[in-house]
């Protein structure tokens, strides 16, 4: 399952999940941008589901210790965030592979599935989340959506439906926008890559032209 | 012989020694030994390159220390054990909370500081050949290390296709923030590119990956050294500590 | 594979690929040292610093050894990003690394040719000019059109007809342009590592001729090109294009339309409709000229040898890309042209239609910059001489 062009695919998803997350967490807005690799693997890897789970989840946990790590110690416990993202993106999400890569763009279509899967993921990572961010962090981490949290609390929601009110506020809209993202890279990747994912392919059979 | 100067296998492993129980510990007792700890590293192994990293240390955690206070201590102003607890609170029990964890923090971003200042001169590749892991955790390393590497050599190269096809400017402009998707799609485009062009060509002719399995066997390091063997114990002596002590 | 063989023939005959079966003649032959072109198929792309791009491919086996190649000091360069080298320091450091490897074959596939004319030689020197060296190898060169003493030479004839470009019917499309002449004043620059690269350079370049940058492997060529279109902020002195302050880091590159040495190094989008949809997007904003439309994009493309503007991008072979990348500096849109490199991978016939289209965009009152160590391809375009040296430039 782990061949050699899955272990850099999912280096290079891990990769983005980080860099484009840092950025964001620096500016403290209430979303997170963190999971565009996580999506992006299991759309790279689709049909094979097992295996796109796999890479979706590794490239997840990668990007978590790092950010761990390097930006923001509280990442790593979400882990069990990256599971649900990673499950949901290699059994649903993957599904509109097609879709993403048609060209030329079908409008509607699109626009429907980023939308529905966008809101899905988001719904599942709010809930997922909620607990850890309540008995872990006592309701509050170094993300943007602290500032919801404790508005929440401010208006006397107790700690966990502060946690679930301000995930179910922030998160949809911050995982519509890593469905698109994710499947726009999708779209724009060569097939040469996509190919290479596949656990049959040859790494000897084609070469550069020159 | 053992030799004397600390190994990067004993480094690795006092740093994740201390990253544990401070993460695990939850008194302040625990934490100030551990603290001194860390000082003492950085004194007698570091030295004078200890100041670049504990500045660097500061300037991740100072960002975070202000928005958490002005989280807790500004809106919120009760500490977590208060909320749970159903109590009206205090800031001043909210500071101490913010206090607590960015002290926290600060302790493992200079673990992690002073490890790398002390291994500064050593090349990636000798560090992590001389570790004492498994080959393929060493072939993993050197793997997640060359892709980072390659996607900021991606982020480079995108960026200066980017700027001069005349869509970004090198300095800070409105058009960099319209065009960041643009960067973005190049920057994946072009690490894929390279990768492609690696994993097409150059690895499987020259079997590339057997060349680094026997450049990271003839690194390795079996033995801790003396200094290895007089840090880890005082590192487990006070995790120890630190996570009993409440 | 035994003793040396160098393959020659056009563009998409076949090359690459008769190199691969030649590394594969059989079933357990031993793998091969490889050298592509640009630096994703010349270094392992496994190391951080240069000093481990070397400890990979070490041998610890003597007796094993080749003579060594070390045209360049590799030790002073041993904590640089191998990526931080320039195209020719980046093959020399591939070649050195062969040297001190135990692999007793190597390929080479057009990577020579980004080498200056010295270290050229030592190059084909070493790997069997006069010295009696215990390697194999196998060479694909594109101005190496016939047999070298000592080496074998296997001819691919069959020219596909995928991307067969017309450069002539090209050089009749070209649009006349205006360009104004473009100036620095003192400039100094050094790379936050401490190497300066230019002190106190003076130089004006004047449209409607073909000015040629020379200089040896790492003496800033491509560093003054990125100066020039912004990349790059000089810490003192200035720029003047038309006589008027031009400062491309701060307003965006307005000016300059450049062919990146690496083709890969200048795409701005998946497919060449997005690339140049996003260019043109920079344009109105600037400049009166309309900016050309996608019937005069497609005309040229086709000149080129791509019959669609929807074509992937990345999904071509690079040499094709290497053409593609011509497209936008001969269509017009911008007066000043900067090729860096442009003949790297590109056949005899190629390089003498594309000499062809230089000359008729100076004619036509472009302002043309060429970097390039190929002297015969040099020699048909009528340019003056800027040398880049020891942190000056001087001209003839």
């Amino acid at each position: 399952m782990l061949t050699t062009p899955r272990l850099i695919a999912i280096a290079l998803c891990a990769a983005l999940n980080f860099s484009i997350g840092s950025v964001v967490y620096l500016t403290k807005l209430p979303i997170y941008l963190d999971s565009i690799g996580t999506i992006l693997c299991a759309l790279l890897l689709f049909p094979d589901r097992r295996g796109g789970f796999v890479c979706a989840w590794i490239s997840g946990a990668l990007s978590l210790v790092l950010s761990g790590l390097l930006i923001n110690p509280f990442v790593p416990w979400f882990e069990m965030t990256d599971v649900a993202i990673a499950l949901f993106s290699s059994l649903v999400i993957a599904r509109g592979a097609d879709t993403f890569r048609t060209h030329p763009l079908p409008t509607v279509p699109f626009a429907v599935r980023v939308v529905v899967y966008g809101v899905c993921t988001g719904i599942i990572a709010a809930l997922v989340s909620a607990p850890v961010v309540v008995y872990l962090f006592g309701g509050v981490t170094g993300s943007g959506s602290a500032f919801l949290v404790a508005l929440f609390l401010k208006t006397g929601q107790q700690l966990m439906s502060a946690a679930i009110l301000s995930g179910l506020a922030a998160d949809p809209i911050d995982k519509t926008l890593q469905v698109l993202f994710a499947a726009l890279l999708y779209r724009a990747t060569p097939t040469e890559f996509i190919k290479m994912l596949r656990t049959s392919y040859d790494l000897a059979a084609t070469t550069t032209h020159t | 012989m053992r030799q004397r100067q600390l190994t990067p296998s004993g480094a690795v492993a006092f740093g994740l020694i201390l990253i544990i129980a401070a993460m695990a510990s939850a008194g302040v007792a625990g934490l100030a030994l551990l603290a001194a700890l860390c000082a003492a590293f950085a004194f007698l192994e570091v030295g004078a390159a200890s100041a670049i990293a504990l500045k660097r240390s500061l300037a991740l955690v100072i960002p975070l220390a202000l928005f958490m206070l002005i989280v807790w201590v500004g809106i919120v102003g009760r500490s977590p054990a208060e909320i749970a607890a159903g109590t009206s609170g205090s800031r001043a029990a909210a500071l101490f909370h913010v206090a607590l964890v960015c002290a926290r923090l600060f302790l493992i971003a200079s673990v992690l500081q002073l490890i790398m200042a002390r291994f500064a001169l050593t090349p990636p590749l000798g560090f992590i050949a001389a570790l004492r892991v498994p080959l393929v955790c060493k072939r993993l390393l050197v793997f997640t290390l060359s892709l980072v590497e390659t996607f900021q050599h991606a982020i480079d190269r995108a960026h200066t296709a980017l700027v001069a096809c005349g869509l970004l400017t090198s300095r800070g402009s409105l058009r960099n923030l319209l065009h960041a998707w643009v960067l973005v799609q190049t920057v994946w485009l072009t690490a894929i590119t390279i990768v492609v062009g690696r994993l097409r060509d150059k690895w499987p002719i020259e079997n590339t990956l057997a060349q680094l399995d026997r450049a990271l066997a003839r690194g390795a390091q079996r033995t801790l050294s003396r200094h290895d063997l007089i840090w880890l114990p005082l590192a487990l002596a006070a995790a120890v500590f630190a996570i009993g002590a409440r | 594979m035994r003793g040396r063989t160098l393959i020659v023939g056009p563009n998409f005959s076949g090359r690459s690929r008769a190199l691969m079966n030649l590394l594969r003649a059989t079933s357990d032959v031993p793998a091969s040292f490889f050298v592509g072109p640009y630096a994703e198929a010349a270094l392992s792309g496994l190391s951080s610093v240069v000093a481990d791009e070397i400890r990979i491919y070490q041998s610890s086996d003597v007796s094993s050894s080749k003579a060594d190649f070390s045209p360049l000091d590799f030790t002073s360069l041993s904590d640089r990003k191998p990526q931080t080298l320039s195209g020719g320091e980046q093959v020399l450091l591939a070649l050195h690394c062969f040297s001190r490897s135990a692999y007793q074959s190597i390929a080479i596939d057009v990577a020579l040719e980004q080498l200056d004319g010295a270290n050229r030689a030592l190059a084909l020197d070493y790997l069997g000019g006069s010295s009696r060296q215990e390697f194999d190898v196998v060479l694909t060169d594109n101005r190496l059109d016939g047999p070298l003493p000592h080496w074998s030479c296997t001819e691919q004839t069959n020219e596909s007809a995928t991307f067969a470009c017309d450069l002539p019917a090209l050089a009749n499309h070209l649009l006349p342009q205006h360009a104004g002449p473009l100036a620095i004043h003192d400039l100094h620059f050094g790379y936050r590592n401490g190497r300066t690269i230019l002190r106190g350079a003076d130089l004006t370049l004047e449209p409607g001729a073909a000015h040629r940058l020379l200089g040896p492997n790492g003496a800033g060529k491509t560093t003054l090109l990125k100066i020039l279109v912004g990349v790059l902020t000089p810490s003192s002195g200035r720029i003047s294009l038309d006589g008027v302050c031009y400062e491309p880091a701060r307003t965006g590159n307005r000016a300059i339309a450049l062919a990146t040495q690496n083709p890969d190094h200048q795409w701005c989008g998946a497919t060449l409709r997005e690339d140049v949809t996003r260019r043109r997007s920079t344009l109105t904003r600037r400049i009166d000229m309309p900016p050309p439309a996608d019937e005069r994009i497609a005309r040229l493309g086709r000149d080129l040898g791509f019959p669609s503007l929807d074509q992937p991008l990345y999904e071509l072979p690079l040499a094709a890309r290497k053409r593609l990348s011509w497209l936008w500096p001969f269509s017009g849109a911008l007066p000043w042209i900067m090729l860096d490199e442009p003949t790297i991978g590109q056949d005899r016939d190629t390089r003498r239609e594309l000499a062809l289209v230089v000359r008729r965009l100076c004619a036509l009152g472009y302002g043309i910059i060429f970097v390039t160590h190929d002297d015969d391809f040099a020699a048909q375009v009528p340019h003056r001489r800027i040398a880049i040296e020891n942190m000056t430039i001087s001209t003839s």
